[in-house]
């Protein structure tokens, strides 16, 4: 769908249009419904998220600034309430940051690194995924499923902008540990000694 | 330079380096085969990882073939609040109102009028049909929350086998509630004396008069009634006036305008009327409880006398002990309390010199307007108290449920909505509660629904308190900090409410915009799946 079309089916759905909005929903649901299932582990509640959230997306429309990307706004409706669908599941720990501020910065070995992506399918990165803790899962998706800003990213999870990185990179070791234990030793600290 | 840390490639590869720092990683890794590797990896995992997101794995299910058109009512939630408004009356009646009872026969009496009511169960004891009739509704409550906990988990042809079972299974449950004759006046009803009910029985008449013998319990909304025969259950009445000459084994629990008393009630006799004639040949086994404007006692009392009224006439005799809040009080030459008696008022009772008292009278006069002295280490330990107990009661709301404790304080947010709300609700509530009180099946609901209303009401202080603490501690998340910014939120509500004249305004709109907020969480925790269209 062009810009023009977008801008287009946007004003008709405003205006009420059943039809549009039916094409706006054909056009994004599918991307929604996957970001939902990327982020809660739960299918029914990815199922039940994905409604939700068109929901609140009509109700909101009114207020999507058409200057901006509409995917953005989109997706930025869309990880608030699935961040804040996880929030109601769970307090968020202090724990969590404080983990991840002393997290030691070991380095992984290039080649065993390229060795566990060609060995790994992208349904297992998946699967990986759903091991992780809400943050470091939702940071993960938000990054490289919905390519969101680190200011964005920052803003939905309520960290400093600073922290988004060491929250990134925390969650790709997170990820990496979790595709296999086995993968993960052989991943840590094999050129750790050699760097200042 | 130095290797560069993973960190520095990661932010390098994000673009979040600041371009000196930047030129100085590129430049490295053009001279450094090791980082240049490193650099390498950490692009491919990017790549790999954006792949493994974006893949279309799983088609959308059917339910999301459609756009979603709009949320429908949550009937189902509205009945399950009903229901579980049962449950929780059936927990007390059955559980707890029968310890209590037990405790009272072992001597553990209640001391007060407002614990004889809410706590003894004497407002329910020998109401054995509704109780019956609350346990299926218990059952069904049970079943409804238990399928919407694990809603999440089951498929949904399961669910709905479950659903379809527990209403079988609660619909055959209650054929024993059905022993009770119901008869209807036409316009009067009179049950002959040579005539005898085998079970309860439940009446419908203009006029209504018992001559004959009910083996079970008597349920009567009438304009008249007269009891000249034997009652061996209870009798629950809702009448302009009762007369009640005959005898009753178990207890009256009587609504009317007014009660002449010249019978035999074996055990409890419970009244809220305008007036109350109490002949002197009345007698009451167990306790009596009155909330009434003009009382005339000259008939005996087994037990205690509890009594809220505007004019108290005593001529009679008392067993045990008299808590008796009045405006006026004669006791009269004839009268005899064996216990102690206790007298709250603005008048000063009238006692005569030759009634025979078991201890003398407790007499706290009250003046019109009057402020007792104030002790301020009294009252801030008082408020000390105060606040303890609601930071403990907030503390485990947000232990136990902390997503709804965090949806309750974001709702205080919506400052117009909430205590809109709160005005409608925190109204509504209450008044619907004593309506569905007013008919037999509801009055369990109601009742339960008006606990819970005022629990409602203790719980607005600690939403509001959380959302102040919010407000000026920041939204930073962490239990320590969550507990700390309640603590904070209620000490300051607590002293708000402390200010003269303006602190009861303030504890009015803390309960409004509380209940308000309470009101928007509860919808939309209690929201169901939004339907999608056909």
């Amino acid at each position: 769908m062009s810009a023009a079309e977008l801008a287009e089916v946007l004003g008709q759905v405003r205006a009420g249009d059943a039809d549009a909005w039916g094409e706006l929903y054909r056009q994004y649901g599918p991307a929604i419904f996957r970001f939902c299932r990327r982020v809660l582990p739960a299918r029914e509640d990815a199922e039940d998220a994905t409604t939700e959230i068109f929901m609140k997306v009509r109700q909101k429309l009114g207020t999507y600034d058409t200057s901006r990307p509409f995917v953005g706004w989109l997706y930025k409706v869309a990880s608030n309430h699935c961040w804040d669908t996880l929030r109601r599941r769970r307090i968020r720990q202090d724990l969590e940051t404080g983990d991840v501020e002393t997290l030691p910065l070991e380095h992984p070995d290039p080649s065993q690194l390229e060795r566990l992506q060609a060995e790994h399918s992208g349904k297992e990165v998946r699967a990986g995924l759903a091991k992780l803790p809400d943050r470091a899962r939702m940071a993960l998706v938000l990054r490289y499923y919905s390519d969101m800003s680190y200011d964005e990213i920052a803003e939905t999870l309520g960290v400093r902008r600073a922290f988004v990185g060491v929250l990134l990179l925390r969650a790709r070791h997170q990820l990496r540990d979790a595709l296999g234990r086995s993968a993960g030793e052989l991943l840590r600290g094999t050129i750790a000694g050699g760097r200042p | 330079m130095s290797h560069f840390d993973e960190m520095t490639v990661l932010l390098y590869l994000e673009g979040e380096l600041d371009a000196d720092r930047a030129h100085t990683v590129a430049a490295h890794a053009d001279s450094c085969a090791e980082c240049r590797a490193l650099l390498q990896a950490l692009k491919n995992e990017d790549v790999w990882l954006r792949e493994s997101l974006a893949a279309e794995d799983e088609s959308i299910p059917a339910r999301l073939m459609d756009a979603p058109v709009r949320a429908p009512v949550p009937w189902g939630w509205v009945t399950a609040f009903g229901l579980a408004a049962g449950g929780a009356y059936t927990l007390w009646s059955g559980f707890v109102e029968p310890m209590r009872a037990e405790a009272a026969q072992a001597g553990f009496t209640q001391g007060n009028l407002l614990t004889m009511l809410f706590f003894s169960g004497a407002f329910w004891k020998g109401w054995d049909a509704m109780r019956s009739l609350m346990e299926f509704l218990a059952i069904a409550t049970l079943g409804t929350v238990m399928i919407w906990l694990l809603r999440r988990h089951w498929r949904r042809f399961a669910t709905v086998a479950v659903v379809m079972g527990t209403l079988l299974c609660a619909l055959a449950m209650p054929l024993t509630v059905g022993a009770a004759e119901t008869r209807k006046g036409n316009p009067s009803y009179t049950l002959p004396a040579t005539e005898e009910v085998k079970t309860d029985l439940i009446v419908c008449a203009d006029r209504t008069v018992i001559d004959g013998v009910v083996d079970g319990d008597l349920i009567v909304f009438s304009s008249n009634v007269t009891v000249n025969g034997h009652v061996k259950g209870d009798i629950l009445s809702f009448t302009q006036e009762l007369r009640m000459n005959g005898t009753v084994d178990g207890n009256i629990r009587d609504f009317s305008q007014g009660l002449l008393l010249n019978g035999t009630v074996g055990k409890n006799l419970m009244v809220w009327a305008d007036h109350i004639d109490f002949g002197d040949k009345a007698k009451v086994g167990g306790t009596a409880t009155f909330g009434c404007n003009r009382v005339q006692l000259d008939g005996q009392i087994g037990g205690d006398l509890l009594a809220m009224a505007s004019n108290l006439d005593i001529n009679g005799s008392l067993g045990h002990d008299a808590s008796i809040v009045s405006e006026h009080l004669t006791i009269g030459p004839e009268a005899e309390i064996k216990g102690h008696t206790k007298f709250q008022g603005h008048n000063q009772p009238d006692v005569s010199s030759t009634a025979k008292l078991g201890s003398p009278i407790e007499i706290v006069i009250k003046k019109h307007g009057e402020r007792a002295e104030i002790n301020p280490a009294h009252v801030i330990w008082h408020q000390l108290l105060l606040w303890g107990a609601s930071f403990l009661f907030g503390l485990v709301f947000l232990l136990l449920a902390p997503g709804f404790f965090a949806d309750a304080t974001s709702s205080c947010k919506k400052v117009g909505p909430a205590i809109g709300f709160g005005f409608l609700f925190g109204i509504a509530t209450p008044i619907a509660a004593i309506i569905a009180c007013c008919t037999i099946v509801g009055l369990g609901v109601g009742i339960s629904a008006l606990f819970l209303w005022m629990i409602a009401v203790y719980a607005t202080q600690i939403f509001v308190g959380a959302w102040l603490g919010d407000t000026l501690l920041g939204t930073k998340p962490g239990v320590g900090l969550a507990i700390g910014k309640l603590a904070l939120g209620l000490a300051i509500l607590r002293v708000l409410r402390m200010i003269p004249y303006v602190g009861g305004w303030i504890c009015f709109l803390i309960i409004l915009w509380g209940i308000g907020a309470i009101t928007l969480a509860a919808y939309k925790n209690m929201r169901p799946p939004v339907a999608t269209a056909a």
